[in-house]
């Protein structure tokens, strides 16, 4: 009983201490879509995505109520960094859902906008909010409403120490008047976290610095070792244990990686900022420039030591890629492996597709090729008026075609399939089937439809471990007929490791390049983003895929992307432009639709 | 047999349609016609195109025959065919054959879109022998000074196997349409439409920010002409955020994912 006071006790007190309004909580996830688009309106780069950011701790003071809870260290608060922008997963901190869903847009378009990125957090803020109200009347309204909500949230003034009062006083101004203050007063803690605003400095350190001098730091060796720090700032992202394989690593470690690589490389106190910023972000970072730091890291991700630098591979053949961050394209930077699956055993088609097959027959045997009418012809299934008049108004028999006829053109295409082979196709999509027994089947019926219509294809996979093991399956070349042997190495396809997509589709396009047709089509179907175990992560990947496809596209090739990933929408316009990919909503309709899908894109 | 001309869709207007320019191109225009070259436009759409050319038609006192190219369109419907009637056959010339014989401006709308063997009769007609040959009738008709060809399209639905051929494309001189900058595209609005210059601003804001979504978000972006629309609705009394959804929004994407979102951008210049 008295527990059960207790935990009641603290439920209440804890709510009471976090002023959240749970009836009211609009979740990322139902706007982020949205959010997207505006932030894209306003000027943000197409090429971030929206991501739910991990909580920074504010070190302002707390409510006695918060104490007492012992609560209220961390903040949601927004910030945009070079892989996304990052809003709070859930917002629930006016009582009005109207409020709090506005929150989010003004957030998305504050990052959006931002045109002091340089200054101080109090003047970069009011100058973004300036920018945005002074465009978006629509915006400016809500901001009004925005900051009456977050000054009634805020704590009473009238309780705090004279120097917080004076910063607290100091803060709603500029929330009021924004532009009107030009500096905060200094007070012994730093302000109550301002939730309109985006996050003070970005992208690296969680706990804000004001302009103030920055404190002193602790050792980066230290702050890593420390195993309570290893705290990851994505929930969603949480790496996952497979087989001693790690399968999904969190972007922020990345982010912050590149940021402390790239912005700081020049700062002299760099070992400080970096400590600063593990520290206080509760995450560990791979500090590429800190040699000891990252040894250990390595370690703990699986990547060998060489791997991370980018020096060019030797040996011939080798694959370029492309850097964002310096705009670079990198020569001899990726291995690509061939691997024949020469030991897989002939079989025939699984008897479970016995009926699509016979469909699909059906279908593409009925899928009449294009026709083509000729004109003038002497002898056709319909007249041709015009040859037929001039006869007459010449009154010569000199001209003798008055007929149309119509006539089968060429299918003149070759089609190069490329699935994704990598782990996350061990995915379970339900019906005790797997996302690489999808794409497997996929593989099977795509073939059949096509050895109907005759048309030239080749099946590839890839999967990747690192850039100098880029691991491409040759399942059936151009020149190699369609039949048991091939649907042995389509049966034998098998989960990998990661996704280097570019690499991939570098490869891919020299051998459609080589491929004599009027047509050719570079087809790929995945199932996720690309990533790999080592920098190729997140923007990188995204980027260094989108090139690779750019390059495919000089060279004449129509790449088209089939994906089961439900939130593809996010980066696939980017990569593939707007109307060169499909979600697929149920990936277990893959088999049967991809036929279909090539079917159109081909007529 | 006889030659006769039918009438086609030639508009000689009394009245100069308004048109505002956003850089030299009534300058070039001009010059093109003193000095008897094709000209080619080309731009996204509702960017002024079909508007700049009639305003130039207009200005230069010069008759405007109007093309709008598709797939289907072959070399004889520009140029004409033999027809029969009670009489027995007669020529009919196209309209391109009429604005060579009367002088004017044939203007040919999305050439990439007509068939690749209506170009072959543009080549003599553009480069600098100025002759239409007929071969039906074997007339070979000399351009006279008042005939200029006037030939537009929009790169943005470039297909991957149609486009111009670089022979075709280095006969005209070309002139690249934008949108205006958003002071201009604002006055344009106003003027178009009749709306105060406030709602025109932020209507042509709308415009901006929804361009720069384009190829991620949608598949073109919104031309003036969609603006120009929901200004007018405006004008009438309608609700600003009814027109922008009328008007614009539902005319970009037929996603309602999409639509809401950009909804979202609508209400961020249009909400209270
Ligand atoms: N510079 C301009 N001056 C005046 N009006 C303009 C101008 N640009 C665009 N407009 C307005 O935009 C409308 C659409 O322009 P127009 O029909 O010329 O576009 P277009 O470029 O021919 O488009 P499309 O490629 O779709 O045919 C016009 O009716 C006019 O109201
Ligand atoms: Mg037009």
């Amino acid at each position: 009983m008295e527990e059960q006071v207790g935990i009641a006790w603290h439920r209440l007190i804890s709510r009471f201490a976090a002023r959240r309004f749970p009836e009211a909580a609009v979740l990322l996830q139902d706007i982020s879509r949205d959010a997207a688009l505006l932030f894209r309106a306003l000027g943000g780069d197409h090429g971030v995505m929206v991501q739910a950011g991990a909580q920074s701790s504010h070190g302002a003071r707390r409510s006695l109520l918060e104490r007492l809870a012992g609560s209220g260290f961390k903040a949601d608060l927004a910030w945009l960094d070079r892989q996304a922008l990052r809003l709070p997963p859930l917002v629930d901190v006016f009582p009005d859902r109207q409020l709090n869903r506005d929150l989010y847009f003004w957030l998305a378009a504050l990052c959006a906008a931002d045109p002091r990125p340089d200054q101080p957090w109090l003047a970069r803020n009011q100058a973004a909010v300036l920018a945005v109200s002074g465009d978006f009347p629509g915006l400016a309204a809500r901001y009004g409403r925005l900051v009456a909500a977050e000054i009634a949230r805020r704590p009473p003034i009238s309780r705090m120490a004279p120097d917080e009062a004076r910063q607290e006083q100091a803060i709603r101004d500029a929330l009021q008047k924004p532009g009107s203050v030009a500096e905060l007063p200094a007070a012994r803690r730093p302000p109550h976290p301002v939730l309109l605003w985006l996050r003070p400095e970005l992208p690296a350190a969680g706990k804000p610095r004001f302009g103030a001098r920055p404190e002193p730091a602790s050792q980066a060796a230290s702050a890593l070792q420390s195993d309570k720090k290893r705290r990851m700032a994505e929930h969603a992202e949480m790496p996952e244990r497979k087989g001693g394989l790690l399968l999904f690593r969190p972007e922020s470690i990345f982010s912050w990686t590149e940021y402390a690589k790239v912005e700081h490389e020049t700062q002299e106190n760099e070992d400080q900022d970096l400590a600063r910023a593990a520290d206080d972000l509760d995450i560990i970072a791979v500090a590429q420039d800190s040699k000891s730091v990252a040894k250990k890291l390595r370690m703990s991700l699986d990547l060998s030591p060489a791997e991370g630098d980018g020096s060019p591979l030797e040996g011939n053949g080798m694959l370029p890629e492309w850097d964002y961050r310096s705009h670079t394209l990198k020569p001899d930077q990726c291995r690509v492996n061939t691997i024949l699956l020469a030991d897989a055993l002939p079989c025939a088609l699984p008897a479970h597709l016995k009926r699509d097959q016979q469909r699909l027959r059906r279908q593409f045997a009925a899928l009449q090729p294009l026709r083509q009418r000729l004109k003038a012809q002497p002898e056709g299934s319909e007249i041709d008026i015009d040859p037929y008049i001039r006869h007459l108004a010449h009154r010569s028999g000199a001209e003798g075609g008055f007929y149309l006829d119509q006539r089968k053109r060429d299918r003149d295409l070759a089609c190069l399939l490329l699935a994704d082979l990598s782990l996350s196709t061990e995915a379970w999509v339900g019906d005790g089937r797997r996302v690489i027994d999808v794409i497997r089947d996929s593989l099977f019926l795509f073939s059949e439809a096509l050895s109907v219509s005759r048309d030239r294809f080749a099946l590839y996979g890839f999967s990747s471990k690192q850039r100098s093991d880029v691991r491409f399956h040759t399942l059936k070349a151009f020149n190699e007929p369609y039949g048991d042997a091939v649907r042995g190495r389509i049966n034998a396809v098998s989960p990998g490791y990661y996704t280097r997509m570019g690499a991939a589709i570098r490869r891919a396009a020299q051998i459609l390049e080589r491929q004599k047709a009027r047509e050719r089509l570079l087809l790929l179907l995945t199932d996720g983003k690309p990533n790999d175990a080592d920098h190729y992560e997140g923007r990188y990947g995204i980027e260094d895929t989108r090139k690779a496809l750019i390059a495919a596209r000089q060279q004449g090739l129509r790449p088209f992307c089939v994906t089961v990933d439900q939130e593809a929408h996010e980066y696939l316009p980017h990569i593939f432009g707007k109307d060169n990919f499909i979600i697929i909503r149920k990936s277990s309709e893959l088999p049967a639709r991809l036929p279909l899908l090539y079917a159109l894109l081909t007529r | 047999m006889t030659v006769t001309s039918i009438a086609r869709a030639v508009r000689v207007p009394s009245l100069i349609p308004r048109y505002t320019p956003t850089g030299d191109e009534i300058e070039v225009f001009e010059l093109a016609h003193q000095n008897r070259l094709p000209v080619l436009i080309k731009g996204p759409t509702g960017c002024g195109k079909t508007r700049f050319v009639e305003h130039m038609a207009a200005r230069l006192g010069l008759a405007l025959y109007t093309v709008s190219c598709h797939d289907d369109l072959s070399a004889s419907d520009l140029v004409g065919r033999h027809l029969i009637d009670a009489s027995g056959t007669y020529w009919s010339d196209g309209p391109l054959t009429q604005a060579v014989r009367h002088g004017g401006i044939c203007y040919l709308d999305e050439v990439v879109e007509a068939r690749k063997d209506t170009t072959v009769v543009l080549h003599a007609l553009s480069d600098d022998r100025r002759i239409l040959p007929i071969d039906r009738t074997g007339e070979q008709l000399e351009a006279p000074p008042g005939f200029m060809l006037v030939v537009s399209y929009n790169p943005g639905y470039q297909h991957l196997l149609k486009g111009l051929k670089p022979s075709t494309r280095q006969r005209f001189v070309s002139l690249a349409f934008g949108f205006p900058e958003a002071g201009l595209e604002g006055e344009i609005v106003a003027g178009e439409a009749g709306v105060d210059q406030a709602t025109a601003k932020r209507l042509v804001t709308l415009a901006n920010a929804l361009r720069s979504t384009a190829d991620h978000d949608l598949e073109e972006a919104p031309g003036t002409r969609l603006i120009v629309d929901a200004a007018k609705l405006i004008a009438a009394g309608c609700d600003p955020r009814v027109a922008c959804r009328a008007a614009i929004v539902e005319c970009l994407s037929d996603d309602p994912e999409i639509t809401r979102a950009l909804m979202v951008v609508v209400l961020a210049i249009f909400g209270d």
